[in-house]
């Protein structure tokens, strides 16, 4: 008994900051909830350019999985006539626009070499379609001030930085142009280039924001597409 | 022979509840409107995913492999109203198993907290199984039981599902934090006690002791440890974890199990559409073993480096204690800012998707 009185003395705040350090160190494994992927979402972009060259927006076409498709529309045929009419989906489409917002529409518009995203407007234009299998998100995404790319190259990300939903390019057409581009402007996606500075760059900060709940271990994966014009 | 006979109801006429998957399937012309008829519609490939930065392959590697597995899901599901119903059933079943095994790798599914509590605990490893297995179990109930209800009880919508999914996603949370809060409280006011030791009566502790002697003829046998004071001090620091409950296992298993497996509520409600619902509850019990599997080797592996630890301490009692006391605490921790950060979370802005 006289044997343990000044151990136990000793050990007790000794025993708090070891626990205290190991406890953080196993706490940069803390669960994030969402660092999976249960959506998937095929994208396919169109820049849309203005009548006097300017960017205006991004006009996004999603196709979802068939498992979100079926969650999604689980319930919509509400005259249960096996058809599922615009009036049936538009509810749907209205839901997905709204709580996007507070998600920045999972799009993240730069211009080369800033770090700062540029302002968007609430989707106009928005529908969904659904083919029987799969479901597609139609909306367009305005800029808040049109962007002129002949003045600087401009990125646009895709992605969900919490990876809940998983974005990928379309294979065949991922990116496109509408209206009225300047001319030798032309926008192609990106290929992650693993060497590159910047990869490296998020990745670092993907590790370090792995540790709050605004995780996001997402952004390597965004799928980035770029507006470029050759100086002439 | 149950899979026989549930897939001879599935290709005669399924129960109305379910649904009769030509007619919900059937593809809108409506919609489609004069732009394109419905075969028309251009159904976009996507390209493999990549990741960027320097764990990039890797990355890419997992989450295509995890697309690559759901997609086979899909198809899986499907291929049960084709011929073969048996065949495709036991490919749906094992597909499932790999997928939970798979899915339960990434982070969720309580691996964290049930490594963590066991760890914290005086937990054994067929504890941890069982803990694990528990779990799972539960969470694939809770699944069926929510796609059951809801839809085809109920008629609800696919929002409904996802509504309800995040308010037990919350409770999870909440429970997990609570059940954190309980572990860290316990063990720092035992630590509390032994510091305040010497200053209590010595009956008190006496008493204490006999305590000690008997969990270690219950529980401690396998250590191999001899009766006598240095051994009591070390089960004393084991102690420190707790006793053995199964109300405490309970609130685990509980508190993990409420949550359903959104994978699961994926393939039950993909399986309803189709109007096979019960090979939905099948690939979701299928899931739940793979997931179990994943948990349990987990929480193993983290009860083995416990061990480990204690070893290299030789027979060295302070550092016996040091392991136990920061397994005890570091696990509670974790346990309880896990539950704390996913808790505030999930009270986010509702997902568009």
């Amino acid at each position: 008994m006289s044997r343990r009185g000044p151990q136990g003395r000793q050990f007790f705040p000794m025993a708090l900051v070891i626990s205290a350090v190991v406890g953080a160190a196993v706490f940069g494994y803390a669960p994030r909830a969402d660092a999976h992927p249960h959506v998937w979402a095929t994208v396919r972009s169109e820049i849309v350019f203005s009548p006097d060259h300017a960017i205006t927006g991004i006009r996004h076409a999603w196709t979802f999985d068939e498992f979100y498709t079926a969650m999604a529309v689980q319930g919509l045929d509400a005259d249960g006539d096996g058809v599922y009419s615009k009036e049936e989906l538009d509810p749907l489409a209205k839901v997905n626009i709204d709580s996007l917002e507070e998600f920045d529409y999972f799009t993240f518009v730069r211009l080369a070499g800033d770090d700062s995203f540029l302002p968007l407007e609430p989707p106009v234009d928005y529908s969904v379609e659904y083919d029987g299998t799969v479901l597609t998100l139609h909306f367009t995404l305005p800029l808040k001030t049109p962007l002129d790319p002949r003045r600087k190259d401009v990125s646009i990300d895709v992605y969900d930085p919490s990876f809940f939903v998983a974005f990928g390019f379309a294979e065949k057409v991922p990116v496109k142009v509408a209206g009225t581009p300047p001319e030798g402007c032309a926008a192609a996606v990106d290929k992650p280039d693993p060497e590159s500075a910047e990869a490296a760059k998020a990745l670092t900060e993907a590790f370090f924001s792995q540790l709050g709940p605004n995780s996001s271990y997402g952004s390597q994966f965004a799928q980035t597409m770029h507006v470029k014009c050759s100086t002439q | 022979m149950l899979l026989l006979a549930a897939s001879a109801s599935a290709q005669t006429k399924p129960p109305s509840a379910f649904g009769p998957p030509s007619q919900q399937q059937t593809a809108p012309p409506s919609f489609a409107g004069p732009k394109t008829m419905p075969p028309k519609t251009v159904q976009p490939t996507a390209a493999p995913l990549r990741a960027k930065g320097p764990f990039g392959s890797v990355l890419s590697w997992v989450a295509q492999t995890q697309q690559k597995m759901q997609r086979q899901l899909a198809g899986a599901v499907k291929s049960l109203k084709g011929g073969n119903a048996l065949g495709a059933a036991l490919f749906l079943a094992g597909l499932s198993f790999a997928y939970g095994v798979v899915h339960a790798v990434g982070p969720g599914h309580g691996k964290a907290i049930i490594s963590s509590y066991v760890v914290a605990n005086e937990e054994t490893v067929r504890r941890g199984i069982l803990i694990s297995f528990l779990a799972a179990g539960l969470q694939a109930l809770t699944a069926v039981a929510l796609v059951g209800l809801l839809l085809v009880a109920l008629n609800a919508t696919g929002f409904q599902v996802n509504a309800w999914t995040n308010q037990l996603e919350t409770v999870s949370y909440a429970m997990i934090a609570l059940v954190g809060l309980y572990l860290l409280v316990t063990e720092l006011v035992r630590l509390w006690r032994r510091w305040r030791g010497p200053q209590d009566a010595a009956h008190k502790h006496a008493h204490h002791y006999h305590d000690h002697d008997e969990r270690d003829h219950h529980h401690h046998a396998a250590h191999h440890h001899d009766d006598g004071e240095a051994c009591n001090h070390m089960v004393d620091a084991r102690d420190i974890a707790g006793p053995l409950s199964w109300r405490k296992v309970a609130a685990v298993v509980v508190s993990v199990g409420i949550r359903p497996c959104s994978g699961a509520i994926l393939v039950l409600v993909f399986a309803l559409t189709q109007g096979l619902f019960w090979a939905g509850v099948a690939a979701t019990f299928a899931m739940a073993f793979g997931t179990a599997i994943t948990v349990a080797v987990l929480a193993t592996l983290a009860l083995g480096s416990r061990e480990l630890m204690l070893r290299l301490g030789g027979g060295n009692q302070r550092w016996a204690e040091a392991v136990w006391t920061t397994c005890a605490i570091g696990g509670a921790l974790v346990v309880l800012m896990a539950g704390l950060l996913l808790f505030a979370a999930s009270l986010g802005p509702a997902r568009p998707f």
